[in-house]
């Protein structure tokens, strides 16, 4: 067995001593900087990458690899705690996973990420062990035409995390989407919707996004009714889940984990989209979609296990190809370059022991993740026992760094304000912010690959129905919008009725 | 415009009254730099093939002079956030600046561009990253003759994809299609990562990237390589032939990377810098790291600030024309 | 208010209508191209059109089916959380990362009913000590604790 005897290399040189002290000290490093509000993934990693050029190249991989889940389950906490997403994935945690929060789950919240996240990680550690290399393969059958279709069905499914009205939700998906095509044209260079400022020819941070609109605005919508705040905070229940709710999170985890993996594979903004695919799937199956966007255990797990998946399975790409799927994959390839290993499809039969070993050290890692975040749970929770005008003052703080330090800019700061009070305006008017993130996501990309598809078939649309999976795509979301606007139609005709 | 020109003009003046201050008593100043950390900016994101030769060069010039020197990562509109940034800092060797070829194209491709060359004193060439013509798996023209055959017959069939206007690929493209003489449809990515994604798996055709992108490719049999763009052939892809060879009389490009402080600093402290960065060119660490790339640090005669000075108004005046007759502005 | 029905959506109808037509404005003077050859232009009018179509809707429906006002905006939080963040962008260049954080902690402290002078300086000198500890300690970032307006540089 050739995979057995790969996989013993890789925990052997995952197990040495010196690797595990390097995978915990990233793990752990990850989560604490990753639980500071307005910190994600790439931010961290980012700050940290110079730390690791002393090491040697496995030891700094498998560091990196910890910094970056152990940032994206810290990220989850922060959104899960204080509604505060700092990066794209954790959007959609926020929007269930705190309401349960407000009602004192947040214990049995964190739990079902940490949960859900490990299981995720061990299967998408095993799919990556036995199939990396056909799965990269995979990933290269996507072409242009087959990333329109797959953001189109994206910004479909994005339409289902409203709870409330479905025009506003579509509207504010579209408002997003504008927000997204600020900066420059990549294929004219031109700058766009700018507004005539300098800074904004890079179009806006979503960090600074982010923070604005959740992060901000959600501060001073709590600020207009201080008391009940704190009363949420003081009816903490158990930190632990019911046997039904571990009961009621099978289901979903293993859907997540499955389009996770599948997702992840996909550079260009995969990994992204398979948390909320995951959401709006979790949505749709339930025999209670009301429940969802008001602490509904599902939204969290199906979710969370989806981006775990897809966070693992993103390294396919980059390990077997030396193909960055996204930033912080770029970021590492940046750290093996300076460590004087040049990424490509032979680092698989050049390097064994860097291979399998980072593929080993991300199951040993995920699995310190959930020992060393199921005792932190009651800390974290204890947490919001905190009154909140004594809170909140730090949570503005790190907003305000974090922002700051992303491009050592003090426009995204402005930006990040600017925001705020949009933010706050929206959410006074019942309009939810989290599908305009997706669609500040998606927006570009989704404009990017319909232009390139146009570009490479010479002007010809029928590219997207020719090829098979960008038909199938294509289909799918048809089918999904036809689900997603039926029953709105007949909410609305219900509700004129009851009149 | 008016301000950012007097203010240019003051520190020119301050600058000049600087550097007269510290000749005049003994070059007092000089010898206690530097005292401090030193910034080096690199205009892209951590990571980046620019950002890893300022990192590498950084650590050695750090020894050399007894001074933390530290990288800091000013990405944004093509390099000219970090760069502009730096023409406005002050002129004291504490902030410089680590930038490739885009430095001379820059005031071609950006016609609103709020700082000029001149704004600089230049510290020194550091390396020319050799480029790379490669191709999708399984592409027909075999040699690099070929190619230049296939693309003249075949242009509207050939698809050439870069990583963005400005960027190092659609240099190489620009000046590949003015050579040969004639226009393929362009494919601009969002950097090379999602580019290089295509052409591996067919859906564009050809691209022109440096070694250190390109190089895991080509060994690993992911693409097919033409030939490099330098005037001599590359150590560590010694079988691809130079553009030259295939027919291009001339054709050379080169990512090269130099180093830069605000204009007026004093020359004393530009003769240390340049004096630190030639001992890290020389540094046995820097030049294993170098090969890696694919690349060597500048041979020592292209190495003082005058050279590097009389290359950069050179390789302003070659591009211009070049961007120009594309047409494609990034402002 | 007569014919307004319902007040939140007529506000959020009329608010999308005008993002639409400052994006459309926007995008004025960008190329177009046709559906075949988009231009940089083709997008972002497209989409401003759609913004404006659902802001409309939006808009007709608060005209139509009855809703609730929006409760009261607590101005004061609003103005001081906004005036600390702006504050911190405008004072980390000038003044540096110390007296920037703390002058935007304190300023935000102001914005809570529960606010007490004792507290909010606990509260800026801890956050003070602990950002130095993790961001510049702790992470090394390269910011200047003092700007050069303090003598920093």
């Amino acid at each position: 067995m050739e995979l057995l005897d790969n996989l013993a290399l890789g925990f052997s040189v995952a197990l040495s001593l010196q690797n595990i002290l390097y995978c915990f000290v990233g793990v752990l490093l990850g989560t604490l900087i990753g639980v500071l509000p307005g910190l994600g993934p790439i931010a961290t990693i980012a700050m940290l990458l110079p730390i690791t050029f002393g090491l040697p190249p496995v030891s700094a991989l498998i560091m990196l690899a910890g910094i970056y889940y152990g940032a994206q389950y810290g990220g989850s906490t922060t959104a899960i705690l204080i509604n505060l997403p700092g990066e794209s994935s954790s959007v959609v945690t926020a929007i269930d996973g705190h309401q349960m929060a407000r009602q004192g789950r947040a214990g049995a919240a964190l739990a079902t990420a940490a949960l859900g996240s490990f299981f995720a990680g061990t299967v998408a550690t095993f799919l990556l062990a036995l199939f990396a290399p056909p799965l990269a393969d995979l990933a290269l059958k996507f072409g242009p035409p087959e990333y329109f279709a797959l953001m189109v069905l994206g910004l479909v499914a994005s339409v289902t995390l409203a709870s409330g009205s479905v025009v506003k939700a579509l509207a504010m998906i579209v408002l997003g989407l504008l927000l997204g095509l600020s900066g420059q044209d990549i294929y004219t260079g031109v700058p766009r919707l700018t507004f005539e400022v300098d800074e904004l020819a890079d179009g806006f941070d979503f960090v600074a996004l982010a923070m604005g609109m959740f992060g901000i605005g959600e501060i001073i919508r709590n600020l207009e009714d201080e008391s009940q705040r704190s009363l949420v905070a003081a009816k903490v229940k158990s930190l632990m889940l019911t046997k039904d709710e571990f009961k009621q999170i099978i289901a979903p985890v293993l859907r997540g984990t499955i389009l996770g993996s599948f997702l992840g594979i996909l550079p260009g903004g995969g990994a992204m989209l398979s948390s909320f695919a995951a959401y709006s799937i979790e949505k749709k199956v339930s025999r209670t979609p009301m429940r969802f966007g008001r602490g509904a255990i599902e939204g969290v797990a199906g979710p969370e296990s989806a981006n775990n998946a897809g966070a693992q399975t993103s390294f396919i790409p980059m390990l077997t190809l030396g193909i960055p799927s996204n930033p912080v994959m770029a970021l590492m390839i940046g750290a093996l370059i300076i460590q004087g290993i040049t990424p490509g499809p032979n680092v698989v039969t050049d390097k064994p022991d860097l291979f399998w070993g980072v593929i080993a050290s991300m199951w040993i890692g995920n699995f310190m993740l959930v020992l060393l975040n199921l005792p932190l749970i009651g800390l974290w929770v204890r947490l919001l026992t905190v009154p909140y005008h004594v809170m909140y003052p730090a949570i503005i703080a790190f907003c305000c760094i974090g922002v700051y330090s992303v491009n050592n800019n003090t426009f995204d700061v402005y930006t990040m304000a600017l925001f705020g009070v949009l933010g706050y305006a929206l959410v006074k008017l019942d309009c939810e912010p989290a599908p305009l993130l997706l669609g500040f996501v998606i927006g570009p990309m989704l404009e990017e690959y319909l232009r390139r598809a146009m570009l490479i078939s010479r002007g010809d649309p029928m590219v997207f129905i020719t090829r098979p999976i960008s038909a199938t795509l294509l289909l799918l979301a048809a089918v999904a919008l036809v689900m997603v606007l039926l029953p709105a139609v007949r909410k609305t005709r219900e509700e004129a009725f009851k009149e | 415009m008016i301000a950012r020109t007097t203010r240019a003009a003051c520190a020119a003046v301050l600058g000049l009254a600087a550097a007269a201050f510290a000749l005049a008593p003994g070059a007092a100043r000089a010898q206690a730099y530097p005292a401090r950390p030193i910034t080096v900016v690199v205009p892209f994101a951590a990571g980046g093939p620019t950002d890893t030769v300022a990192r590498l060069v950084a650590e050695s010039m750090t020894k050399t002079l007894g001074q933390q020197v530290i990288v800091e990562n000013v990405g944004g509109a093509g390099g000219t956030r970090g760069a502009g940034q730096v023409a406005k800092a002050a002129p004291d060797g504490y902030t410089l600046l680590l930038h490739h070829i885009g430095q001379a194209t820059a005031p071609s491709l950006y016609r609103k561009l709020p700082y000029k060359v001149t704004d600089f004193e230049t510290a020194g060439l550091i390396t020319a990253v050799p480029m790379t013509l490669i191709a999708k798996p399984g592409y027909e023209p075999k040699t690099i003759a070929d190619v230049i055959a296939y693309v003249k017959a075949n242009k509207d069939k050939v698809t050439y994809g870069n990583a963005g206007v400005g960027s190092a690929s659609h240099l190489c493209g620009m000046l590949f299609m003015s050579a040969v003489g004639t226009q393929l449809t362009t494919v601009p990515y969002q950097g090379t990562g999602p580019a290089m994604n295509d052409l591996v798996g067919g859906q564009i055709d050809l691209m022109c990237d440096q070694t250190t992108n390109t190089t895991g490719q080509i060994k690993g049999g992911k693409v097919k390589a033409y030939a490099v763009t330098t005037k001599d052939r590359v150590k560590s892809l010694a079988d691809l032939p130079t553009m030259e060879e295939g027919g291009l009389k001339g054709f050379e490009v080169a990512v090269w990377h130099g180093l830069y402080a605000p204009k007026g600093t004093s020359p004393e402290i530009v003769a240390k810098l340049n004096a630190a960065l030639g001992v890290a060119l020389e540094d046995p660490k820097v030049v294993a790291r170098f090969a890696d790339l694919g690349t060597e640090p500048e041979p020592k005669d292209r190495r003082s600030p005058e050279f590097h000075k009389t290359y950069l108004t050179a390789e302003v005046a070659k591009w211009k024309p070049v961007i120009e007759a594309a047409g494609v502005y990034a402002d | 208010m007569g014919f307004v029905r319902n007040p939140k959506d007529v506000i959020s109808g009329l608010l999308f209508i005008a993002l639409a037509v400052l994006f459309a404005w926007q995008s004025r003077e960008l190329t177009i191209g046709t559906a075949m050859r988009m231009g940089p232009g083709y997008f972002p009018l497209l989409l401003s059109g759609l913004l404006g179509l659902f802001g409309l809707i939006v808009l007709v429906n608060g005209l139509r089916t009855p809703g609730e006002a929006p409760s009261g905006i607590v101005w004061r939080a609003l103005i001081l959380l906004t005036l600390s963040t702006l504050l911190f962008g405008f004072a980390m260049k000038p003044l540096g990362f110390l007296p920037a954080l703390g002058a935007s902690v304190f300023l935000s402290t102001l914005a809570s009913r529960k606010f007490h002078l004792m507290t909010a300086l606990i509260i800026t000198a801890v956050m003070c000590v602990f950002c130095w500890a993790v961001f510049i300690l702790g992470l090394g970032l390269p910011l200047p604790l003092l700007g050069p307006w303090l003598g920093g540089y």
